[in-house]
């Protein structure tokens, strides 16, 4: 019997491989999405609610006992990173998309705000995002469900900003502030990172895939890790090879269009392990480009304890973790550095009680001092852009295989002289944010750390500098797309979810298009 | 501090490791006060140290968190959790094992053969300097490690139990509300 040949095969579940398989099946596309870990059930397997003291470890395993997945890369389940994320959902302005234009250095996008403004505006609508209409030129305002009330320890931040020139504004968060399609509003326990088991919280499984199934042409394939795309003369894949992640038989699939989503670093390893006589470096990697320019965001991190909430009565001020957000404010001022920052903070939850070790002293005054303090805790982190550089790069691990004997990705960065000025003009903008806002501070990072994978799959116009196109195709093979942040041509420092999904949403109407012209 | 957790995330960086599920900067170890281990850990673990080194560690604990109008580190079942991260983490273990010869070094200069035969005067006039020697950050003295090391369990072990967390602390999380509050408060 001849194997099915299926409309398009999705490789990942998450953020990109959700919106774009959901969207085409509803289109009417015969759709079959490989996703390496197994089916998750977010109301039942995750230990949402779960308090440390209920184990001798004090660790909270993610999963309930007995139920597998998030416990490795290849492994995390249906929905991807999105059942544990914080959920932060922002546009990109037109500075992000055209930085080189902005700052006079790094890439631009071969796209527009005004190109993706549609498709923000369409995810916005279908998965329920909450926010303030702030009329910011930076961080556009979109379709919002009413904002969340900034909490009490966001004031003393607002105020600390003001001072400083920045603002505190309500975050946006693919969260629901109020019910929305049979999706209850959040009720604030404080544990959206947890597996958010109701799902006021989004997540691609549970809003988008799960409804697209009604229209029988959504097949969901748990535990397939693939692990080769092959391709024909013509350069164009012809089977999409996985084994399965119990039993490791092998097995293979065809479809007319092949996408890429198994977020960024992921991604860009399928695309280099699947080497063929025409792609001996990878597959569609004729310009030599796959993996670089990776660009993930660089964090700094600081705890600290508001003056004016020590020694308060604990509240519950949990809410659904950071209420407020803190755009980028040093764009448009003169500085000796490209790019921006924005900063997250106070997405801790009460739970978190790691910072009581540090308190000096001990016995009774030392006791004394923590639960003083704990009211008026607080996790602070500013993000930045970083911009690309030949000593930042994904690659295969040759050495180090993983459980299943696939190579492992290999992240190396490296911040240049530029990144760094930006880096400890952050800090101590920071610091003086906290500072005009009463903070004592508890500490702060020394070295820079990553967040939020980035780059190595660049989209761009030229073949000879890019992977793939302005709709997410691949120069090289016409059947390849790719969807997640490794084709973000820069980073902006604005978290990188919602932009995937609406770029996913994007290419699935351009995939949608060639498949009723009959293009592929 | 800042040395642990740094010290975690150079770690990070080493390693190329970016969280893959979670956004903080943050180890969660050093952010929620727990201990993640390699491998699951036995439903009911043998105790580890044995009797006099058990009651020598819990005494420290017992000092280091008291019992006040509340509840200390010996109802908080303190001991039990030190027990339990010393016998899943080898490298605790040397540090642990002189430090204990330490004390009772230290008890046979004041008169005694054990520290916990001490009074609680003399066994404080022992452990006070190693904490503000721990404090200050600028000692990497054996015995101080060995204080810093239970002290840094103490408090994690406290604080992350029942009696810690909700008697304690007040933690008041991980329930469903309707609505989230304006804030009332003048600022």
């Amino acid at each position: 019997m001849q194997q099915k040949l299926y409309d398009v095969v999705v490789i990942g579940s998450g953020a990109g491989g959700g919106t774009l398989s959901s969207r085409l099946a509803n289109s009417g596309a015969d759709v079959l999405v490989l996703e390496g870990g197994p089916h998750v059930n977010t109301r039942s397997d995750f230990n949402t609610h779960a308090l440390p003291f209920e184990f001798p470890s004090r660790h909270i395993p993610t999963m309930r006992p007995g139920k597998p997945g998030f416990d490795g890369e290849r492994s995390r389940g249906l929905g991807g990173k999105t059942m544990l994320w914080n959920a932060v959902a922002l546009r990109f302005s037109q500075r992000d998309f055209k930085g080189r234009q902005h700052d006079g250095t790094g890439e631009d996008w071969p796209l527009d705000y005004a190109d993706m403004a549609p498709y923000y505006d369409r995810v916005e609508r279908e998965v329920g995002v909450c926010g303030n209409l702030d009329h910011l030129e930076d961080l556009p305002d979109g379709i919002f469900l009413p904002p969340v009330p900034l909490k009490c320890t966001d004031i003393a931040i607002q105020k600390g900003a003001a001072e400083l020139g920045a603002k505190v504004i309500h975050v946006r968060k693919a969260t629901l502030s109020r019910a929305q399609s049979n999706r209850p509003a959040c009720h604030f326990c404080g544990n959206c990172m947890s597996g958010c088991d109701v799902v006021a919280k989004y997540n691609s499984y549970d809003v988008q895939m799960v409804p697209a199934l009604k229209s029988g042409k959504l097949t969901l394939r748990g535990n397939s890790i693939v692990y080769d795309l092959a391709v024909n003369d013509e350069a164009r894949i012809t089977e999409v090879r996985y084994f399965d992640r119990e039993t490791r038989a092998e097995n293979a699939v065809r479809g007319r269009v092949v996408v890429v989503a198994c977020a960024c670093a992921q991604s860009v390893a399928l695309l280099l392990m699947s080497k063929s006589s025409q792609f001996p470096s990878g597959l569609a990697n004729s310009s030599g480009q796959l993996g670089r320019n990776f660009i993930p965001h660089i964090t700094a991190g600081f705890e600290l304890f508001l003056e004016d909430f020590i020694g308060k009565p604990s509240e519950n001020d949990e809410g659904f973790l950071d209420h407020g957000y803190i755009p980028s404010f040093m764009h448009n001022e003169k500085r000796d550095y490209a790019r921006s920052f924005g900063v997250q903070y106070g997405y801790h939850n009460r739970r978190a009680t790691g910072w009581a070790r540090n308190i000096k002293g001990m016995g009774k005054s030392y006791k004394e001092a923590v639960k003083a303090r704990y009211p008026a805790y607080m996790t602070f982190s500013p993000y930045q852009e970083m911009l690309p550089n030949d000593d930042s790069y994904i690659d295969l691990d040759p050495e180090h295989l993983d459980e299943y004997g696939l190579p492992r990705a290999r992240r190396h960065w490296k911040l240049s002289e530029m990144d760094m000025k930006l880096h400890n003009d952050m800090k101590r903008r920071c610091q003086e944010i906290l500072e005009a806002s009463h903070a004592q501070i508890l500490s702060i990072s020394e070295e820079p750390a990553t967040n939020h994978e980035i780059g190595g799959c660049r989209m761009g116009s030229d073949p000879r500098s890019s992977i793939v196109d302005a709709t997410c195709r691949a120069h090289d093979v016409p059947n390849l797309y790719v969807v997640d942040a490794s084709v973000f041509p820069s980073s902006s420092e604005k978290n990188p979810t919602l932009t995937i999904m609406a770029l996913a949403s994007r290419t699935a109407d351009f995939i949608a298009d060639r498949l009723q012209k009959r293009e592929v | 501090m800042a040395k642990y957790s740094s010290d975690r995330r150079q770690v990070l960086k080493l390693f190329g490791a970016i969280s893959a599920t979670c956004a903080y900067p943050f180890a969660g170890d050093d952010l929620y006060g727990q201990t993640v281990h390699e491998h699951p850990l036995p439903q009911s673990p043998v105790r580890f140290l044995n009797e006099a080194d058990y009651k020598t560690i819990a005494r420290m604990a017992d000092l280091i968190i008291p019992a006040t109008e509340t509840p200390g580190a010996i109802q908080a079942g303190v001991p039990e959790y030190i027990d339990l991260v010393i016998s899943r983490e080898a490298q605790h273990q040397p540090v642990v094992a002189d430090g204990l010869r330490w004390l009772d070094a230290q008890a046979k200069e004041l008169g005694s053969d054990h520290f916990l035969d001490l009074e609680e005067r003399a066994q404080l006039s022992i452990l006070e300097p190693l904490c503000e020697a721990a404090d200050s950050e600028k000692s990497a003295a054996r015995n101080v490690r060995f204080f810093a090391l239970i002290k840094r369990l103490s408090a994690d072990g406290y604080y992350t139990s029942r009696i810690g967390l909700i008697d304690e602390l007040g933690y008041k999380g991980n329930t469903v509300r309707a609505s989230y509050p304006e804030c009332v408060h003048e600022h």
